[in-house]
């Protein structure tokens, strides 16, 4: 039998959870085939939780899943010009016809879909941004230099939670798009995700205790995001989300951490979402989104 | 005496790559340690931090260089540390882990001028802002200029002197020269 996973249409943080739903029991106990024929749009937080699943199942040992690649002929070049079938192509089966991806034309993608296993990766992600992303980001979002560097340190931060906390490796994207929906205005994205052991086990053993029953992985999430805990002994762990949290309150950032069941939320006046989201279908190890919206020209 | 230690020449020889950020713990404690290694080769009273050449400092790094280094100069031989060639990006990341630990350190920026950067107390910040650039004062002469009680200044000098952030000497309390 086959377990057939649609991908949704607009495949974003929000749509994440159709996506995730579909699988049911962790890991799958039947062969999986990710449909994304119907694809119109995906955002690189669902780009990399495609992945992210394709290497739980790997690491699982579970049959090698299947994916139809999307009939849109824009989306396929989108999705293979971010560098996603490159890496598809090692997790999945793929079926239908991919573009070779093209680097010609001015792009909107600050990093493409990118491995991050060790801490040398962080290295070459951030190298990579500092490079590229200043240029873009003043352009597109208004962001000064100053900004643009505590960008990049939000960036080096969320990858080194993977490497540090994940005990497997992740993937990295970076994004300035328009975000019609819930903003109207461009934005740059950072999707950071991985198909570890998640927050909830990595605090565990020396945080469980605290919370006694509401431990989980909400429990979880509140005590990194909102309280800075770490699973290392050395006290001056757990700074680098209260780092981000700064940046986002000035630049009227949202930071979004799914993991497990559950996810929480910084959540800005422009976004409608709720704070924290609990007893979601369950998923593999943490998904982080960091939404940076174009500054306002009054606050520039 | 004064020695000088060029952050990016350290990162350059840590990481064997000709990399200008700094960012995650292994590479701040690789880091470090060399300046440690330099450190304990020299004499010098005060060791002068320049970051110019450091296009990106994380608060993974501000943290393993910076506060550990302060940590662990205070429990060895106890030696003044100023930084230099820092942007505001890098200001905030380590404001932040030295306020985390409690730690300050004296930063020079804007051609010189003296930056507390961490966490003293409210008094011990202001009888820091109200010292001379160059030269020694009294706690008289600035309890006068602050309108303090002479007590209320001294332990306020004496609070910054603890942390090393000004330098005393039979009486008198020096800023920390880097020039």
């Amino acid at each position: 039998m086959t377990r057939v996973i649609e991908v949704p249409t607009h495949f974003d943080d929000r749509s994440f959870e159709q996506f995730a739903a579909g699988f049911g029991n962790w890991p799958p106990d039947e062969r999986v085939l990710v449909d994304a024929r119907g694809a119109q749009w995906a955002s690189p937080y669902g780009l990399i939780g495609m992945l992210t699943a394709g290497q739980a199942i790997a690491e699982a040992k579970g049959e090698r899943p299947l994916l139809t690649v999307p009939t849109a002929d824009e989306v396929k070049r989108y999705w293979a010009r971010i560098g996603f079938f490159r890496h598809a192509a090692e997790l999945f089966e793929l079926h239908g016809r991919v573009p070779k991806a093209s680097a010609s034309g001015p792009s909107d993608v600050l990093l493409d879909v990118t491995p991050v296993r060790a801490m040398e990766d962080v290295h070459q992600v951030v190298e990579k941004i500092t490079e590229t992303a200043s240029k873009i980001l003043h352009r597109e979002l208004g962001l000064e230099r100053n900004a643009t560097m505590r960008f990049s340190m939000a960036l080096s931060e969320s990858c080194q939670n993977i490497v540090e906390h994940a005990g497997t490796g992740g993937w990295v994207a970076v994004q300035v798009y328009t975000f019609r929906r819930r903003l109207g205005r461009r934005v740059a994205v950072i999707a950071v995700s991985d198909g570890g052991v998640g927050f909830r086990r990595s605090l565990e053993s020396t945080h469980a205790k605290r919370f006694g029953e509401r431990w989980g992985d909400g429990a979880a999430l509140e005590a990194a995001l909102l309280q800075g805990v770490s699973r290392f002994r050395d006290p001056g762990r757990g700074q680098g989300f209260a780092g981000i949290k700064g940046f986002l309150d000035r630049w009227k950032g949202k930071i979004s951490i799914r993991s497990g069941t559950a996810r929480l939320s910084i959540v800005p006046a422009w976004d409608d979402d709720v704070p924290l989201a609990d007893h979601l279908a369950f998923f593999p190890g943490a998904q982080v989104q960091i939404t940076i919206p174009a500054q306002a020209a009054e606050a520039r | 005496m004064i020695e000088t230690i060029r952050i990016g020449r350290m990162l350059r020889e840590a990481t064997s790559s000709p990399y200008r950020n700094l960012v995650t713990r292994p590479t701040g404690v690789a880091v470090r340690n060399r300046i440690e290694d330099a450190l304990s080769r020299s004499d010098c009273l005060t060791a002068l931090l320049d970051f110019s050449d450091i296009e990106l400092l994380d608060f993974s790094c501000a943290d393993e260089i910076v506060a550990k280094l302060l940590l662990t100069q205070a429990s060895q031989r106890r030696r003044f540390m100023v930084l230099r060639g820092l942007r505001d990006d890098q200001h905030e990341a380590i404001e932040q882990v030295l306020r985390h630990h409690r730690l300050a350190v004296v930063a020079m920026v804007h051609g010189d001028e003296p930056l507390l950067l961490g966490w003293v107390s409210p008094d011990a910040r202001q009888a820091f802002a109200c010292m001379p650039r160059t030269g020694p004062s009294t706690p008289s002469d600035l309890a006068r200029a602050l309108g303090w009680p002479e007590p209320r200044m001294r332990a306020a000098l004496d609070a910054l002197a603890l942390l090393l952030l000004i330098r005393p000497e039979d009486g008198w309390y020096h800023p920390l020269l880097v020039a």
